[in-house]
Order: C-alpha cells, then structure tokens, then sequence
C-alpha cells in the first residue's frame, strides 16, 4: 500500500500521465519499486520516464527478464549511483545506457558508421551526418566561402565513390553488413 | 478457424431488402436481430466497455453506406504507391491481430459494420470502369476489414465476384487471413479476380494474429482457389523480425511454392511490421504481454515505426533472394517504402504509382 502511494504520489508531484502510471502499478512489485527509485533518483518528469518505462518493458518482454534486473544491471546501474555526476549527466548517460540495451544492433550499426565515417579524416568542411536511426542515408554538407573551394570540396566528396572505406560506410547503411557488426 | 458468431445483428430500418440481410438471416437463426433507425448510435447507446475495440467486434451492424464505396488507397506520405483502389464494403474486423492498424485507426468508431446496399456499390464502380475503359484497375477490399472473414455469413464475394469477372479493365483483390472461399469455388472469376492471403510464419500467427486460419488452412484454401481457377496473391506483411525468422520465412516461402503454382500468382509485396505511437499505445493496452513491440523499430518520417533501415532492407534483400528461388517470375513489390528503399533491395525505383501499377497488371516483372 505504502508503495502504490509513493508512486502516486511521485508521479502526481513529476506530472507522470495517467495512463503511465496505470502501467507501472501493474508491474510486479519489485518491478515498481525500482523504477521508483530510479525516477527519484533521475527525477524523471513525464516524457522522459514514459521512454524509461517503454524501453524497460520492452526489453524485459524481449529477453525474458524483469525490470528490476535491467535497472539494478551493470550497464546502467554504474550510471545511477555514480556520485561524480550531476543529475543532468546522470540522466543523459542512464538513458544512453538504456537505448542501446533496447537497439543493441542499431547503436552498434551507428556507432561503426561513425567510427568509418571519422577515419576517413574529411576536410572539416566536409560534414557528413547519420540521421537518427540510420533513416533515409548520410547528409553530405560543404562548406566553401569560394568556387574554387567548392570545386575542390566536391572533387574530395567524388573520391569518396571509389574509396573502400566509403563503401564500407556505405554496405553498413544499405544492411549489406547488419550481420558482420561486431557484438 | 472459426467462423465468427456475433452476439446480436443490428439492421438499420430499410436494409432488411438487401441480399446481406437474406444471407445473415440464413447463416445466423440463432442470433437475435434488431432493427432500429440508427445502428451506430444504437449500438453506441449500449453497454459501454474498457475495451471499446473488442466490445465493436460483438455485434455486426447492417446498415446503408452513405459516401463513396470507391477510394484511392491513401498510402503513406513520401513512400511508393501502388496505385491501389480500395471498396470499403466493411469496416473493421472479426480477427484480432495484436499488431492491427484499425484498432487506432476506428478507435473512434469500432463497431464491425457490413454495409447493404451493394447495388449502389456495384452501380458507382461500374461508372468509374466505364469512364476509364483504357487503364487498368487494381481494387481491394481489405483495406479496412478482412475481405472474406465474415463471408460465411454475408456472402459478399460471392455476390459481387460475378460482376467483377465481366468487367474488361479491373483485377478485384480480395485479401484476408481467414480460409472462408467456400463461396468463391463454384464461380468463374475469368482471370478478374486475385485472392490474396496475408502469410506469416504459424509462430507469428500463434503470437500476434488471433482469430485467423493458421498456416495451414490458409495454404489449403489458396490451394483450393487456384484449382478453382483463381489468381492468388501473397502479402509477406507484416513481416516480424525475431531470433529464428530467417528460418522461417524460408521455411513458409518453401511451403507456399512447392504446394502452389507460382505461375498462377498475380503478385507478392513485403512490408515490415509499422506501427505509430498511439497504435502502440493501443496494443499495450491490449496486448500486453506482445514482444512484438520489441523490435528495433525507430521512428521514420512518414510518422510511422519501423525496424531501422539497414536493417529492414537486409531483411527485404534475403525475401526478395527466397521469392526469387521458388518463384522466379512473380512479381514483388515493397508496400509503404521509400524510393531509397526500394533501390536498395531491388536496385530500381518505379518512376510513379501507375509505373508500378501497371507492372503488376501484366508488364514483365523485373528480376
């Protein structure tokens, strides 16, 4: 009982929706109590604990765990007690933590993208960004303050087409490679 | 499966000539009718319930359509069309897959209906055909109910194939999960009519897809219609990524074309599970014990979720390579993808809607 008030009541002071928290409190109780902690402990508001919430149940119905377990695991509960941190870093790093337990392929995939993309050691003119969840290619941008700049920008980008570990980038992002990526 | 049984038949006054209310009274005598003005507020006077969508599917509603039966399939925006038209003869579904659009989509209005006046539906799409005699239609009736579910008892198809199969310009695809073709065995579509099954592995229809024929009485009923002189069609949508799909996906592509003739099939499309986030909201509620919503589906500009795009197209690619392995001529097509998508599985892009229309009409598939 004393449980189910704290809940409501944390969620009524944070502005957690209604239906949010219909969820949590037909979690098992260990399941509760520990995502109440974690809330406290990230004060967590309304959005952000709706992703926390969605992703913990997601994996925990994936890998057959419970929450408790996902929250009190090593990927994340180093982030929650780290005293060193404020609270803003906490919930930043805490929530990276938790993605890439809920898309461990997607964060890997991107993570390899960047990791080719930065060895290709670009002019810095040259920006080559990732959409969010690899959606729809790489955004190429140049920036030139002449045309002769520009045209040798643009020669760069055009190299790329032939280049190995371009095309590598390029098999990741076209899941040629989804496989390979290392675990 | 079994044929769904409402609790209560609520005919709307003036419907009681239509062939569906013959066909209803003949397969149900157990189940009490009611006749009232208005079905929809009637039915929505009635008991409430927590779960509005599972309450829709107990009654059926008999009433008059008062729009237009004949619509352009809306699509999705920035994603390859198919120049689809849709006959909304129906709406809603007895089935229940846990993954269902309509559950957000009719979440304002849930109740299953069937609508009567099929001589106004047949008089509208006979004007549309005449007045485009020189293109090719393409027209679904399971956009937003399942095309033969409820056929045991309202005899739609039965009722309407017949006029399809004389029309010079159209291909009728009627799309469902269920095995109900009884209806559809002794008539000659003479190559109008393309009955298409949505296919999963039985893993998936056990998991997500409640209410349906399973695996095997949907085999057996397309095997039946194609002895029966019918196209049939094939929709690998949703396809549901899991540890262990790859098997069988293979292992039902397998048991489709060793049992069916791929000759004989007018056209297959792939789409990945999509979902949005009020759709998902719904589920949860619904299902809450799906994995489904596990996936690593991210979301993409149209609005909708999808598993991330190396990896859906990594997916396409090893359907596209199997299809191609059992049935090398038949034509396949991604449904609600971007162009980008598209050049990646299959190396091409249709230029347009009709481009790709037209292609799985009758132009040579691409390889």
């Amino acid at each position: 009982m004393a449980l189910r008030e704290d809940i409501t009541s944390y969620a009524r002071e944070r502005g957690i929706h209604a239906q949010a928290v219909k969820r949590w409190l037909v979690l098992g109780e260990g399941d509760q109590r520990a995502l109440l902690d974690l809330s406290r402990g990230l004060r967590l508001g309304g959005n952000h604990f709706n992703d926390f919430l969605d992703w913990c149940v997601e994996i925990s119905l994936r890998d057959g765990c419970s929450i408790a377990a996902i929250i009190e695991g090593k990927e994340l509960a180093p982030t929650l007690s780290d005293s060193r941190m404020g609270r803003n870093d906490r919930l930043k790093h805490a929530k990276e933590a938790l993605r890439r337990l809920r898309y461990p392929r997607l964060t890997r995939i991107e993570d390899e993208v960047r990791g080719r993309l930065r060895n290709l050691k670009l002019d810095p003119r040259i920006r080559i960004t990732v959409a969010p969840g690899l959606e729809g290619g790489l955004t190429v941008e140049l920036q030139a303050g002449s045309v002769e700049a520009l045209a040798r920008l643009a020669r760069e980008v055009e190299s790329l087409a032939g280049n190995d570990a371009a095309r590598k980038v390029f098999a990741l992002m076209e899941g040629k490679e989804v496989a390979d990526v290392p675990a | 499966m079994q044929t769904y049984r409402p609790d209560r038949v609520v005919v709307e006054s003036g419907s009681e000539d239509s062939v569906i209310f013959d066909n209803l009274r003949s397969a149900l005598p157990d189940v009490p009718f009611v006749t009232v003005p208005d079905p929809q507020r009637y039915w929505a006077e009635r008991d409430g319930a927590a779960d509005p969508i599972s309450r829709g599917k107990r009654d059926l509603l008999l009433m008059r359509h008062k729009g237009r039966f004949l619509k352009a399939c809306p699509g999705s925006d920035g994603q390859v069309c198919c120049n689809y038209f849709i006959i909304n003869f129906a709406s809603n579904c007895p089935m229940d897959c846990s993954y269902c659009y309509l559950q957000d989509y009719l979440a304002e209005n849930p109740a299953l209906k069937v609508f009567g006046n099929v001589d106004d539906l047949l008089a509208e799409t006979r004007d549309l055909l005449a007045k485009h005699r020189g293109f090719l239609f393409r027209i679904g009736t399971g956009e937003i109910t399942d095309s033969l579910a409820l056929e045991p008892l309202i005899g739609f198809a039965a009722a309407t194939v017949p006029f399809f199969a004389e029309q010079p310009n159209v291909l009728l695809e009627l799309k469902t999960k269920s095995n109900h073709v009884e209806s559809l065995l002794g008539l000659d579509p003479k190559e109008r009519v393309v009955v298409s099954w949505s296919m999963n592995p039985q893993a998936v229809i056990d998991a997500d897809e409640g209410l349906t024929a399973s695996l095997e009485e949907r085999l057996d009923a397309a095997w039946r219609c194609q002895q029966a002189g019918y196209k049939l069609g094939f929709h690998f949508d949703p396809m549901v990524e899991y540890p262990g799909w790859e098997e069988d996906y293979r292992d039902l592509l397998h048991r489709i074309f060793t049992r069916l003739d791929h000759r004989r099939t007018a056209w297959t499309s792939m789409g990945v599970l999509r979902t949005t986030p009020s759709l998902k909201r719904v589920m949860r509620q619904r299902f809450p014990a799906t994995r489904i919503l596990s996936g690593e589906q991210v979301p993409c500009p149209d609005g909708k979720m999808r598993y991330f795009q190396p990896l859906r197209v990594a997916m396409y690619r090893k359907m596209r390579q199997w299809i191609r392995e059992s049935a090398p001529l038949v034509p396949i097509y991604l449904c609600m993808e971007t162009r980008e998508v598209w050049d990646q599985v299959f190396g091409y892009f249709p230029s347009c809607g009709k481009e790709l229309g037209n292609e799985l009409v009758g132009a040579e598939p691409r390889v």
